[in-house]
């Protein structure tokens, strides 16, 4: 009977040991965000820990969704750095609610989502914006109503308005950036292959590339979704000939037909590959170990996916707990980004948060630094903005997206970015 | 040998076209193989199954499921996405084929884009396309590979030209020479008079979905991996090119439409490295098929006339 009671005394007394030890691991670990803000740790916002209530500042952006092209993982992610804002003071006690609509490249569609989130959501800000053809809709519309729209551009629109900034560089300097990889690493020739609907903007810098390395060069475009990527595959490696260079400039559910097709076809050896940033994905290298060890040159507009600087650990703490279905990748950082500089404007805004008064704290973002971009991004204003101008290469190895060249300027083929760059300097833009 | 000379005449090179060729049999073998599933049902059933592209589509997405998350077998996984062709086929044509029996081509047609619709519903629904999910379905077949000059050519797409070729001869002979074939031939050129004849209409009509179904699962498999990607949307529209094959063959030739089939295959692969027209290659089933529709009518005699009133 002692012994029993014995037992039962000494059950107790391990199970509070037990509890007391588990209260203050709970404690210790905190909420994902929480903290303060040092050179080696990022937070969420205020980063106190403390739910936001009250009257919600709303937000919205659109965001393409089509066979063969998803934009709204970008929208997922700065959702999700949204809500990891809210769960850690919001903005001054205030939570964001953030609206994604997604639309399948109908002009009249896209139109009618900006209206309704200006004038049915009262948005304060459009934000995360991704599509293949918003900028082109909606630019005009935005100026007009005073929105300035921090995106992920892709179209030339989105680079060639005062009201968009993005925080990617978008498939033209993410082309060039992977024109000047194959140069770099002495391809033969440039053949480039992008989606037609953006194919004569996308293909135009790299084949400038070409030409100022006195390489030839070739462009195509290709309706979506790919449904010949066998044939496609042949037609370029043809096109680039031996030791040429092929750049894909796809989302990854276009670009993996591709590269599977590549593989099959016995093809992936003839030329050096090239890609854009999407494909920076390591769910994508572990598919394609044949890629492995430079056979792709890929252009990352964001640091590696794996790197643990206080931003990028941040964004697969918040990721996991807030989208653990979606893989990190490079659409991410992007959502993540555009999530980071629009609180960063919203918590610089003094007194009540307005449509007026969010816009005109975008306008002053300057020098923001992130470890994800290899130079600090902004928005000002300008007659146009191109602010993530500076990136890396990356290419595949055993399943991991690795680092194969660093921080190079995308390469002034073109007279906007010349024009970018003195700005720069004049305005001190990213300077740090 | 001819051909290389016309070619030559054309000053293009034969060594440059000789992938496209290889390609564009293998494709073209798939929409042939899905034509004659097509004209098979529409021959003994009177419907035109538009939701052929989406069962095979459906069932490849279910057999990259078992295969990724399951731990199922592989050859299992494929015999389900066969299986699964012939039953969701079958189940459709027992319920509601009776109930369109008696209505126009066009409302029995309408009616199974109302399947391929609520299909698609459903892999957008279960399997949506998002950058965050690779989804490939490589047939064993696909690795046993040979070269010729420059070009590798795979068993899949060997088995695509053969399976097309085998069913074509084989519906052929089974139309021929069974009962269960007369039967069908019977139902395809008056459903009532088969019935008075005795003909179990319904037995047969289901032996036509069903084998009709088997075809939509192969071709959504052969497809898939033709396609290198599992997008439910392209694998649907395969219907596209197919139907386009099973009207050349004039819904009713099974060897006119493997033709058909093959030659939009190949037109399409041999337009791809073609910067002007590349981009048009999309629009070669409806080309061709309007072509041989009026080529094929050509002999026919319009009767325009005015009723006095």
């Amino acid at each position: 009977m002692k012994s029993r009671r014995l037992g039962i005394t000494a059950a107790l007394a391990a199970g509070a040991v037990l509890a007391l030890l588990l209260s203050a691991y709970a404690s210790g670990s905190g909420t994902v965000g929480s903290g303060k803000a040092s050179a080696t740790k990022s937070v969420c916002g205020l980063g106190n820990g403390k739910k936001a209530k009250g009257a919600p500042i709303k937000l919205g952006g659109i965001f393409t969704l089509v066979p063969g092209v998803d934009f709204t993982t970008i929208g997922k992610v700065a959702k999700a750095y949204f809500d990891c804002v809210n769960d850690n003071g919001g903005i001054n006690g205030r939570p964001i609610s953030y609206k994604l609509y997604t639309e399948q490249l109908k002009p009249d569609q896209d139109a009618a989502l900006a209206r309704k989130l200006a004038t049915s959501d009262k948005v304060v800000g459009v934000v995360g914006s991704t599509s293949l053809i918003e900028c082109a809709v909606n630019k005009n519309y935005w100026k007009q109503k005073g929105y300035y729209v921090v995106i992920a551009g892709v179209p030339g629109e989105c680079f060639g308005s005062p009201n968009y900034s993005a925080v990617n560089m978008g498939p033209r300097y993410s082309d060039i950036g992977a024109a000047q990889a194959l140069v770099r690493h002495g391809a033969k020739s440039i053949v480039i292959d992008s989606p037609n609907t953006i194919a004569a903007y996308a293909n135009g810098g790299a084949l400038l590339v070409a030409k100022a390395a006195g390489l030839p060069s070739k462009s195509f475009g290709e309706n979506l979704p790919i449904t010949d990527p066998n044939s496609i595959v042949q037609k370029l490696v043809q096109a680039a000939g031996p030791n040429g260079g092929v750049i894909l400039d796809f989302t990854p559910e276009s670009a993996t037909p591709l590269m599977q097709a590549a593989i099959q076809q016995g093809v992936v050896d003839r030329v050096t590959w090239a890609s854009s940033t999407p494909v920076a994905d390591d769910a994508l290298a572990k598919q394609f170990g044949a890629f492995d060890n430079g056979r792709i040159l890929i252009n990352s507009e964001f640091t590696l996916l794996d790197s643990t600087g206080p931003d990028m650990t941040l964004m697969r703490q918040v990721m996991k707990k807030y989208t653990p279905s979606i893989p990190v990748q490079s659409f991410a950082q992007m959502g993540f980004l555009v999530g980071k500089v629009v609180t960063d404007a919203l918590l610089s805004i003094k007194g009540p948060v307005t449509k007026a008064s969010y816009n005109a704290a975008v306008l002053k973002l300057r020098n923001i630094k992130s470890d994800i971009w290899c130079k600090p991004w902004y928005f000002w204003k300008l007659p146009y903005h191109i602010p993530n101008n500076t990136d890396i290469t990356a290419g595949y190895k055993a399943g991991h997206v690795v680092q194969i060249d660093g921080c190079i300027p995308i390469q002034a083929v073109d007279p906007q970015l010349v024009q970018i760059r003195k700005w720069e300097k004049q305005y001190k833009l990213n300077t740090g | 040998m001819s051909s290389l000379v016309a070619f030559q005449i054309f000053g293009v090179d034969w060594e440059f076209l000789k992938p496209y060729i290889v390609l564009g049999f293998a494709l073209g073998g798939v929409y042939a193989l899905s034509g004659v599933g097509l004209v098979v049902l529409y021959r003994a059933t009177g419907v035109l199954n538009l939701s052929f592209g989406a069962i095979g589509a459906a069932g490849s997405l279910i057999s990259w499921y078992l295969v990724n998350h399951t731990g199922t077998p592989n050859w299992l996984a494929y015999l389900v996405c066969v299986a699964f062709g012939g039953v969701v086929t079958l189940a459709y044509g027992v319920f509601f084929g009776p109930a369109f029996a008696a209505r126009d081509p066009l409302v029995k047609m309408m009616g199974t884009l109302g399947l391929a619709l609520i299909l698609l519903g459903l892999m957008a629904w279960r399997a949506p396309v998002d950058a965050s999910t690779v989804r490939i379905l490589t047939l064993p077949t696909s690795s046993w590979r040979y070269q010729i000059g420059n070009v590798y050519v795979t068993w899949t797409q060997i088995m695509a030209l053969g399976l097309a070729l085998a069913l074509t001869v084989g519906t052929t002979a089974f139309l021929r020479f069974t009962g269960l074939g007369t039967a069908m031939r019977a139902l395809a050129n008056d459903r009532e008079i088969s019935a008075t004849l005795g003909v179990p209409v319904r037995k047969v009509e289901a032996a036509a979905w069903f084998g009709s179904g088997l075809v939509a699962g192969s071709a959504g498999l052969l497809l898939a991996d033709q396609l290198q990607t599992l997008d439910y949307s392209a694998l649907t529209f395969l219907v596209i090119s197919a139907l386009a094959a099973a009207l050349i063959g004039r819904l009713r030739s099974l060897w006119a439409t493997l033709v058909g089939g093959i030659v939009i295959g190949l037109v399409q692969a041999l337009l791809t490295p073609y910067l002007s027209i590349s981009a048009y290659r999309g629009m070669t089933p409806f080309v061709l098929a309007i072509v041989a529709l009026l080529w094929l009518a050509r002999h026919r005699v319009v009767v325009i006339s005015r009723t006095a009133r």
